[in-house]
C-alpha cells in the first residue's frame, strides 16, 4: 500500500498531517508507541524543511508513505538547498542550549534514515521503521 | 494548543492542552518570556493534557529553564504522559528537569511542604 501527500511549507499544516500519518500507521499495525516514534521523526523532518524554506509556503513538500510486510517507509521530497541530515553529528546530551535536537530525534526514532543523492533541485530523505 | 495560566501564592501555574509543536511552541515561548521578564521565580508547567511534543517544544522549555535557573528560580514540569515523557528521556532532559507525576505534587515541592 502506497499513499502520497503534497504539503505546503506551512507549520499550520503539521498537526493535520500527523493525524493522517497516525491513521496510516495504525492500519500498518503499529502500536501507539512505535507510531508515535515514526510521527515524531517525520514531523521533525518536515519542521526542518519548513524552517529552512526560502520559497515561502508554496515551496511544496512531497511525502510518500509505503507499507511493506516487514516495514514502513516514508519518502520526503523538498525543493530546498541541498542538505544531508545524516551527516550531522549528534548533539551533546542533555543539551546545554535550545535547539539542535530535531535531527537527533529523526535518527534515533527510526531504524534507518537514508539521504538519496540525485542531481535535481531539492532533497530526498527516506525514513524506515521495521514492524 | 491552548494555554491557561494563573497565580497560586508565589507560583505561576501554566496549564497546556493539545499538541506542542513548531507551530504552537512560539505561543508558549512568548508567555514564558513575559513571565520571566516579571521576575517570577517559580513556574509550574502542567503538561497532563499535552499529547505530543517535538524538538521545538523541548527547546522552548530548555530556554526558559536556563533563564530561570540563572536567576536562581525553578521551572517544574508536571503530569507528563508517557509519550511526552519519553521524548524528554531520549534527549536526556529528564536529567536536568524537575518532573512530578501531578500538579499537586509539583505544587507541594515548589511550596517546600
Amino acid at each position: 500500500m502506497k499513499q502520497s501527500f503534497q504539503l505546503l511549507s506551512d507549520p499550520a499544516g503539521l498537526a493535520g498531517f500527523r493525524g493522517h500519518l497516525r491513521e496510516l500507521l495504525a492500519k500498518a499495525g503499529f502500536d501507539e508507541k512505535k507510531s508515535g516514534e515514526v510521527v515524531l521523526a517525520v514531523d521533525e523532518t518536515l519542521t526542518n524543511i519548513i524552517r529552512h524554506s526560502r520559497g515561502g509556503k508554496q515551496d511544496g513538500i512531497g511525502v510518500e508513505f509505503s507499507d511493506f510486510p516487514d516495514r514502513i517507509e516514508v519518502l520526503i521530497r523538498d525543493q530546498g538547498e541541498k542538505f544531508d541530515p545524516t551527516t550531522v553529528p549528534p548533539p551533546g546530551l542533555p543539551p546545554d542550549k535550545p535547539g539542535g535536537l530535531g535531527i537527533y530525534l529523526m535518527k534515533t526514532l527510526v531504524d534507518r534514515m537514508e539521504y538519496i543523492p540525485f542531481s535535481g533541485r531539492g532533497n530526498r530523505l527516506r525514513l524506515t521503521k521495521l514492524k | 494548543m491552548k494555554i491557561n495560566h494563573k497565580q497560586k501564592d508565589d507560583i505561576r501555574v501554566i496549564e497546556l492542552s493539545g499538541e506542542l509543536d513548531f507551530h504552537s511552541s512560539p505561543l508558549l515561548r512568548d508567555l514564558l518570556q513575559k513571565i520571566l521578564s516579571e521576575k517570577v521565580s517559580k513556574i509550574l508547567v502542567d503538561l497532563k493534557k499535552i499529547s505530543y511534543i517535538d524538538s521545538s517544544g523541548l527547546a522552548t522549555f530548555i530556554e526558559a529553564f536556563q533563564k530561570i535557573k540563572h536567576g536562581n528560580g525553578r521551572l517544574v514540569l508536571a503530569g507528563l504522559v508517557p509519550q511526552v515523557r519519553s521524548v524528554f528521556e531520549i534527549a536526556k532532559l529528564d536529567h536536568i528537569f524537575e518532573m512530578h507525576a501531578s500538579d499537586e505534587e509539583a505544587l507541594k515541592a515548589l511550596s517546600g511542604i
